[in-house]
This record gives C-alpha cells, sequence and structure tokens, in this order.
C-alpha cells in the first residue's frame, strides 16, 4: 500500500518537475505562469490593460492572416448553399425591395419629425457617424459569440459603442484596442439588452441564447400571452447602454415543450457578417438665438424636405401603378394563349381516344379469327357435333373466345 | 552535400509541423462551426497536445504550449491563462501517464484522454462561471468533450503516419 502511494508520488513528482532534455521550463513554473496571468487578468492594472491591448492587436492581425485559407473555404461552402436556393430567394427579394421602398419613405418622415421632436425636448442633439469596419476574426465559437472589427481607439470607438448591421443591432463594443475592438453579439449568453415589443408595447430585456436567437425575459407573468408572432422587438433605450428604436428582430413561436419561452429571430444573420457598421456618437448643444430668420430658415428646410420625401412617394406609386397595369395586361394576353392551348389539347386527346377504341376493336376482331382457325371445328355445329353453334352467331363467337 | 543539407532542412521543418498546426489551429479556431451543426465542435489542440506530449516527441516545448494557450485566449475572447493552464494540465497528465504506463496500449490512452478532457473542461466551466462570471451553456462543453473524444481515434491514425514518416 505504502509503496503504490510512493511511486504515485514519485510519478506526479516528476510530471511536475522533470525536464527533459529539450524542455526549457518544467510544467510547474509554467503551471504557476499561467495561474499568475490568469490572476492578472482579472485585475484591471493599467499596465495590464495596455499590454493586453498590444498582444490582441497582434493576435488579431496574425489570426485574420492565417484564417484566409479557412475563411475561403468557409465563404466556399456559404455560396454553394446560396446558389441552390438563388431563383427563390430572388424572387422573394424582389418583393420585398418593393414593399420596403415604399415603407423607407414613411420611415424617413417619421425620423424626420423625431428629430424635430426631440429638439425641441432636450436642449442637445446627439448626432452619431456610422462608420465602416470590416469584421477580421469570426471564429463563431459555441462558447462565446463575438467578432473582432478592425476599428478601434484610434477611430473614436468606446466600449459600449453600438454595432449595426444595415440598420439592425448586432452588439455592441466590449472591448477597445488602438485598431481593433472585440464586439459582443447579441446572441452570446453575456448579452442584455433592454427592449420594447411592438405593437403590445411591453418592455422586457433580450439576452442571448447562445444560439442564432434571442430569448425574452424579465416580463410580468401573463404578459406572455399578450404576444403575437412577427411582433417587432426593437430597443428601448432604457438604461442609456443602447439608442432607443433600433430595430433587433420578431417574435419567433416558442417550441411546445419549452413553455413560457420567447424568443426573439434576429434581423441580422452573425454568422454571414462581413463588414459592419460602428456609431461614433457626439452630442452638440443647441445654441438658440433670437433671430426669427434663422429660425425661418430652420422650419423652412424641414417643409422642403418633407415636400421632397412627399414628392418622391407619389412618383413611386405612380411608377408601381403603371408597372402593375402592364403586368395585368401581360397576364390577360397569357390566360388568352393557354385557353388556346387547352382546347386544341382536348381535341387531340378525343381524336387520340377513338384511334385507341379501333385499335381495341381490331384487336378483338385478330384474336377471334386465330382462335377460330385452330378451335372453330369444336364449336360448329354439325353431324357429329350436336352440341356446337351455327357460324355467325354470337354464342359460336363466345365459344371461339372460351376455348384460349 | 547540398542534397544533403536540402534534406536536413526537409527534415527539420517535418519535424516542426506538430508545433505549426497547433498555433495555426489556435489562432484559426480550426473545428468547423461553419456546418452549422447544432451543439458541434471539437478541441483540435486537446488531441494535438495530449497525442504528442504522450509520445514526448522532441520539439513539443511546454512553453510554446503555454503560448499557444494565450494566443487561443485572446482569438477566443477567454481571461488570459485558462486555455494555457488547460493545456499544461494536459502536459502533466500525459506526463504522468507516461511515467506510470509500462506498456502502452492505445485504448487505454483513448480512455484516459476523456478522463483528463472532461476533467479540464470541468475546470474550465467551473473558473469561468465562478471567479469570472461568464455565462455559458453546460451542454455545449458536454458535447465538444464527446466530439474531442470521438475524433481523437481518428487523428491519432493520421499522427501515427506522421511519426512513421519521420522515423522512416
Amino acid at each position: 500500500m505504502a509503496s503504490s502511494r510512493d511511486d504515485f508520488i514519485i510519478a506526479i513528482r516528476s510530471a511536475f518537475l522533470k525536464k527533459s532534455t529539450q524542455q526549457k521550463f518544467s510544467l510547474l513554473t509554467l503551471v504557476s505562469a499561467s495561474i499568475f496571468v490568469v490572476l492578472l487578468s482579472s485585475l484591471d492594472f493599467r499596465a495590464v490593460r495596455l499590454l493586453k491591448m498590444g498582444i490582441n492587436e497582434f493576435i488579431y492581425r496574425s489570426s485574420f492572416v492565417i484564417s484566409i485559407p479557412e475563411n475561403f473555404i468557409k465563404q466556399t461552402f456559404i455560396d454553394v448553399v446560396e446558389y441552390t436556393t438563388f431563383h427563390k430567394k430572388y424572387k422573394k427579394d424582389k418583393e420585398e425591395l418593393n414593399e420596403l421602398r415604399s415603407s423607407n419613405i414613411s420611415s424617413e418622415i417619421i425620423q424626420y419629425e423625431n428629430k424635430e421632436l426631440k429638439e425641441l425636448i432636450n436642449d442637445y442633439v446627439s448626432s452619431s457617424d456610422k462608420i465602416l469596419a470590416k469584421i477580421i476574426v469570426d471564429h463563431d465559437s459555441p462558447f462565446l459569440k463575438s467578432i473582432i472589427i478592425n476599428k478601434g481607439s484610434k477611430d473614436n470607438i468606446k466600449i459600449g459603442t453600438n454595432v449595426y448591421d444595415q440598420a439592425y443591432l448586432v452588439g455592441r463594443v466590449i472591448e477597445v484596442n488602438y485598431k481593433t475592438s472585440r464586439v459582443l453579439l447579441l446572441s452570446d449568453l453575456n448579452s442584455n439588452v433592454p427592449v420594447t415589443i411592438a405593437p403590445q408595447n411591453i418592455q422586457a430585456i433580450i439576452t442571448g441564447s447562445g444560439d442564432n436567437f434571442g430569448q425574452v425575459k424579465y416580463i410580468k407573468d401573463g404578459l406572455s400571452q399578450k404576444f403575437s408572432e412577427k411582433s417587432i422587438v426593437y430597443t428601448s433605450g432604457t438604461g442609456a447602454i443602447f439608442k432607443s428604436g433600433i430595430p433587433i428582430g420578431i417574435l419567433k413561436a416558442a417550441d411546445k415543450d419549452a413553455e413560457n419561452k420567447v424568443y426573439v429571430e434576429f434581423y441580422s444573420d452573425f454568422s454571414q457578417l462581413k463588414y459592419v457598421f460602428a456609431e461614433v456618437v457626439t452630442k452638440k448643444e443647441i445654441q438658440n438665438s433670437d433671430n426669427n430668420s434663422s429660425v425661418d430658415a430652420e422650419n423652412k428646410n424641414p417643409m422642403d424636405a418633407k415636400l421632397k420625401i412627399l414628392e418622391d412617394e407619389i412618383k413611386i406609386i405612380e411608377d408601381s401603378n403603371s408597372r402593375f397595369k402592364q403586368e395585368n395586361e401581360n397576364l390577360k394576353s397569357e390566360i388568352n394563349d393557354l385557353n388556346n392551348e387547352i382546347s386544341k389539347i382536348e381535341g387531340q386527346i378525343l381524336s387520340q381516344k377513338n384511334i385507341i377504341n379501333q385499335f381495341n376493336i381490331d384487336k378483338q376482331e385478330l384474336k377471334f379469327l386465330r382462335l377460330n382457325l385452330i378451335h372453330g371445328h369444336k364449336c360448329r355445329k354439325t353431324f357429329l357435333n350436336t352440341k356446337g353453334y351455327i357460324v355467325g352467331t354470337s354464342d359460336y363467337k363466345d365459344c371461339v373466345l372460351s376455348k384460349e | 552535400m547540398t542534397k544533403l543539407k536540402s534534406r536536413g532542412s526537409i527534415l527539420k521543418f517535418y519535424s516542426w509541423i506538430p508545433l505549426f498546426v497547433l498555433f495555426i489551429s489556435v489562432m484559426n479556431e480550426f473545428d468547423f462551426n461553419y456546418l452549422n451543426l447544432k451543439y458541434f465542435s471539437f478541441n483540435f489542440p486537446f488531441i494535438l497536445i495530449f497525442f504528442f506530449t504522450l509520445k514526448d516527441f522532441k520539439n513539443f516545448d511546454y512553453i510554446l504550449v503555454f503560448i499557444a494557450g494565450l494566443i487561443n485566449d485572446t482569438v477566443v475572447g477567454l481571461p488570459l491563462g485558462i486555455s494555457s493552464l488547460s493545456y499544461l494540465l494536459i502536459c502533466i497528465a500525459t506526463s504522468y501517464f507516461r511515467n506510470i504506463t509500462i506498456r502502452p496500449n492505445p485504448i487505454k490512452d483513448w480512455f484516459y484522454f476523456l478522463f483528463i478532457i472532461s476533467l479540464i473542461n470541468s475546470i474550465n466551466y467551473s473558473i469561468l462561471t465562478l471567479f469570472f462570471s461568464f455565462s455559458l451553456v453546460l451542454m455545449n462543453y458536454i458535447v465538444n468533450t464527446f466530439f474531442t473524444f470521438l475524433f481523437y481515434i481518428i487523428f491519432v491514425s493520421i499522427f501515427k503516419y506522421y511519426l512513421k514518416g519521420l522515423n522512416d
């Protein structure tokens, strides 16, 4: 017993302390070093932070270069999948585009009014610049959902900067380096976003699920029954972490086994992101001036803009109307052509049926003649065969055919 | 003479391949995630480190394994040092296993590997959730462990082929 314990201790000591000829450090030294690094990274020292930023910059760039072949394979795989569903998607997208064009006009009007009202309420306007950022590292890890973008503190990116895919929210910046930043995606388990669910106007928090959808949490009991499928989810702006009114996704039907769980399907597909927009926000104070002319000019400009938007809207509606008319005409002529073809085909079918009937009769007759030659004498009424039938009668024919 | 020299440099490069692959895999997170198979993932560096440290491969320096861990943490976004600790624990486990083994058996190695990666993933999960307050899905870890265990035997046959080539 004691000897086996000794063996164990010797083996463990050897594993920890023995250095092979090619090893520069013992494992004990390196394990201690990694525990020390873990402890250091949990403490937020400035020197450690700067060192970490430097390491991050270097490794992110290297990872980007090394990932090029895998990204190429990944992109090829995605392209192949996309091509197979290309036509269907194209048709659907075309319809959606027409709808969006018209709704975009109304949303522009609303945005303009919104801006005006905000200006009236606050004494400052937050103007934002969206800067385009390229995703340099996106490994879609099953554990942590984050991406690395090629914009950092040099481009005024800060911790908490909102990141978009077109107009849709993607996540927020959680780590800033000089020329790179890490963005925590909405799908990550550690992501929490205060939202409003429309049209029910319910306040909630969306957390990531670790998968490509979010989960609605922290709502009052009973409110979840009010939700309808296709309810829209957008940021409420509570807590000032995210700007208000940014679309996130739509509610998704919950699984039957997961009661009381409401999921959100994100508008943006996080696995397909190549470029994103980071919003750099700057606040500007409004200068109150007594100069009426300048106020008139300010009032005039929004009116002009609104009129211009309305004119555009009319133009688009007229365009789509004329297109619909044209399509209608085309469809009518197509229907006529199809009707003609149908009547032609019906005629063809009738003549083919007649041919088939004639063929069947001929076939029957031939069969009878063949059998008559072989078995005719058995069915014919003669002096010796009194049970036979007179030639030409239907009984005679049946008798011959029954001999087959 | 020149021929011999070039042969020597090719051999040198060939003997460093496992380390290159380790560094590429930690930077690249080579795991077929883009296939979008639910929960599917496996930890290639675990397999690589386990195999080559078990074989006491001459170029597999522990300090380089430690650095590979640091790189992996940076790329994945984990607190620095977590992966290094995991990788070094594998090295300790293989070193211990090598000391107590008289007759190596691939099946024993395989199940010992399962035990070790389960233990290390448990330690990882505990540190991240308890000390760093990360929210993680335990199922992901379990499935990752399972697939890493399954893939071990496939990669080991490739690595053995590589070692055979090196010895020849």
